[in-house]
């Protein structure tokens, strides 16, 4: 199938895990550790609370783009609703948690495992069609979704909102940012070593056959039908525990924030930014966009100034670095490396010369 | 009884103008197999237009179609030369979604920025004036919206059904391959085609800003239902979208009776998925516009 990252053969001969620039294991090594230690010590360093909860933002986008990644890094496919599974998961944690005796974070699992059995049939429908269709149903699934819950708002609050009980009560609110900062960085990570296990699976390299040709892959016994959905039911399960995370941390939830389609194509983008290929890309697209979104909310307030910005990024970013910005740098680097021109330097004329040179040399 | 009459003639006439609007996304997608988000976004801008041009010259809104339709048919062929064809051909349908997405988003914020989030009605004469059909009261403004999208749209099938043009486009839709070999410039073609499709928001736009409040994200609550209405008539296919489209809204103004104007909007999101569960090629309209 075309999709959005096929045709790239340096990249597929890597394990994925990072770019090939990065690919000494020393430099590696070295890079991973201060991305680590900055994630680890920004609650210490962050010059005020306002900044850590900009963290906990940032790091519940980069789950987001993470789990997203689940589907859209290894098959290919390009959901733009899933969001849905997001505000899914979010609602559904608030009410259980209003409404149960069951603990908040049980609440957040629960509502996770509901939110992928809703999955299955959107699912279900929309991977029976490619390209355009699957586009098409992602959106709808938002739209939908967003008039049900300000249309039923007994249950939701409908467009005045749902407050969500805190877990920890008697937390002050920095304090609560802090625990929510490491808990959303605890489910990074455990996203993170889930996404490199499926990269090295049976499981994994055969959504990645679906990726390159799907229908190579079908016709190989692949049962694309299943693993596809197997695929964006995971990521709708990780999408939905991080909305849910996102219920208890900021406490309120609206039917237009919940299902913001902006928000949804925003989490796209920052997976795109960062790279599909890369297990960090997610992580590095979300610090940029989310970091540059804090910056324009504080300097242009509540203008529409960064959609302008976000759309003109997007824009930027399918024209010209389809494959991401870690892939970007290394075709930079390759371009200025010798015997890695993009033009041919040699003609046919001058290589055969060039050979019969050397063969002749070697006589 | 008399309320359901009215309903069906105001249905009737919503649907006409879904129908254009719809018409216009169908093209999109024949040409290039591009969904293209920003459409919506481009309806609302020509509203705007309509009604920064009314309160500037205190003329008709109609009048500004003169500047947008020429104006956006340019955009159009401009977009798809410029953008859209220069995107990798084997992964065009998801990156076009994105790049028409973007733009969809650069729009709504530059309405934004320029004249803030406020609503904002044309104040028209006319407004409030209603008409008698058959014992059904309806609006004037309705009806005038519904003569332009049967006069866009009647236009719109002689160009494809009568011009040496329409033959290309109708070409160049069916088999992008063979209209290259038999003489066709499918670029260029496509880029006119494009334009043309682009224009059809222009004149959506004037007739919204007619009958209804414009707020700068309101895109977004058009954008489900054309989509749906094309899902629906099936991909690609004119006829398909114009029949979908008056059946959709004409059911959506029914329901909105007993449900309520928001309940009544997801039939277009249930029409949706049941169309892709039940056939996923769409109801009307052949294999991706066999015909016209």
């Amino acid at each position: 199938m075309p999709n959005a990252s096929s045709t790239l053969p340096l990249a597929t001969k890597r394990k994925g895990l990072l770019p090939a620039w990065l690919s000494s294991p020393r430099q590696a090594v070295v890079a991973i550790v201060v991305v680590v230690l900055l994630l680890l010590l920004w609650p210490s360093i962050s010059p005020n609370p306002y900044m850590t909860s900009a963290g906990v933002l940032i790091l519940s986008y980069a789950t987001f783009a993470t789990a997203w990644s689940f589907m859209g890094s290894f098959t290919g496919y390009i959901s733009l609703g899933h969001i849905a599974f997001y505000g899914l998961g979010a609602y559904g944690t608030a009410l259980i948690v209003m409404h149960t005796p069951v603990p908040s974070f049980g609440a957040v699992l629960l509502a996770a495992v509901g939110t992928a059995v809703i999955a299955i049939p959107v699912g279900f429908a929309a991977l029976r069609l490619r390209g355009a269709s699957f586009v098409i149903v992602t959106i709808a699934l938002i739209l939908v979704l967003q008039l049900i819950f300000q249309g039923w708002s007994t249950v939701t609050g409908g467009s005045d909102g749902l407050t969500v009980p805190r877990p920890f009560p008697d937390m002050l609110r920095p304090q609560h940012h802090e625990t929510f900062y490491y808990i959303f960085l605890a489910l990074l990570a455990v996203l993170l070593l889930g996404w490199n296990f499926i990269n090295h699976s049976r499981f994994g390299s055969a959504l990645k056959g679906i990726r390159e040709d799907e229908d190579k892959a079908s016709s190989l016994g692949s049962p694309i039908g299943s693993l596809k959905l197997v695929a964006f039911v995971l990521s709708a399960f990780g999408v939905g525990i991080v909305g849910g995370l996102y219920a208890l941390w900021f406490g309120d939830l609206d039917p237009l924030y919940q299902f913001d389609v902006v928000l949804s194509v925003q989490i796209v983008l920052m997976a795109l930014l960062g790279g599909l290929r890369f297990l960090f890309g997610p992580l590095l697209g979300a610090l940029l966009v989310g970091a540059g979104q804090e910056y324009f909310l504080l300097s242009f307030g509540q203008s529409q100034f960064h959609l302008v910005a976000t759309g003109l990024l997007l824009a930027l970013v399918v024209l010209f670095l389809p494959d991401g910005a870690l892939t970007g740098i290394q075709q930079l680097i390759n371009r200025f490396r010798p015997q890695s021109t993009s033009i041919r330097e040699l003609s046919a004329e001058e290589l055969r010369a060039q050979r019969a040179g050397t063969a002749g040399g070697k006589d | 009884m008399a309320l359901v009459f009215q309903s069906v003639i105001l249905g009737l006439l919503q649907g006409g103008l879904y129908a254009l609007l719809a018409a216009g996304l169908t093209l999109y997608f024949g040409i290039m197999r591009v969904v293209m988000i920003a459409h919506a976004g481009f309806i609302v801008l020509g509203a705007y237009i309509a009604w920064r041009f009314t309160t500037i010259t205190g003329l008709d809104p109609m009048l500004s179609l003169v500047i947008t339709v020429p104006a956006f048919f340019l955009i159009g062929y401009a977009m798809q030369r410029f953008l859209i064809a220069r995107l990798k051909p084997s992964t065009l349908t998801m990156m076009s979604v994105l790049l028409t997405f973007a733009i969809a988003m650069i729009i709504e914020g530059l309405i934004g920025l320029l004249y803030s989030g406020t609503q904002r009605r044309i104040a028209l004469p006319y407004g409030t004036d209603s008409l008698n059909l058959f014992g059904a009261s309806v609006p004037v403004v309705q009806i005038i919206s519904f003569a332009l999208a049967a006069v866009s749209l009647f236009v719109l099938y002689l160009v494809m059904k009568k011009t040496r043009f329409g033959r290309a486009l109708r070409a160049t839709i069916q088999n992008p391959e063979a209209a290259q070999l038999v003489g066709i410039d499918t670029n260029r073609t496509a880029g006119l085609g494009f334009g043309i499709s682009l224009a059809t928001a222009a004149v959506g736009g004037a007739a919204l800003s007619l009958q209804a409040t414009i707020w700068p994200s309101l895109h977004w609550h058009w954008i489900g239902p054309l989509l749906a209405i094309i899902v629906v008539g099936g991909l690609g296919s004119i006829p398909g979208a114009a029949i979908a489209a008056v059946a959709l809204g004409l059911t959506q103004v029914l329901l909105e009776i007993p449900m309520g104007p928001t309940w009544a909007q997801t039939i277009f999101y249930a029409a949706l998925f049941l169309t892709l569960m039940v056939r996923p090629h769409g109801f009307f309209g052949g294999r991706l516009a066999q015909r016209f």
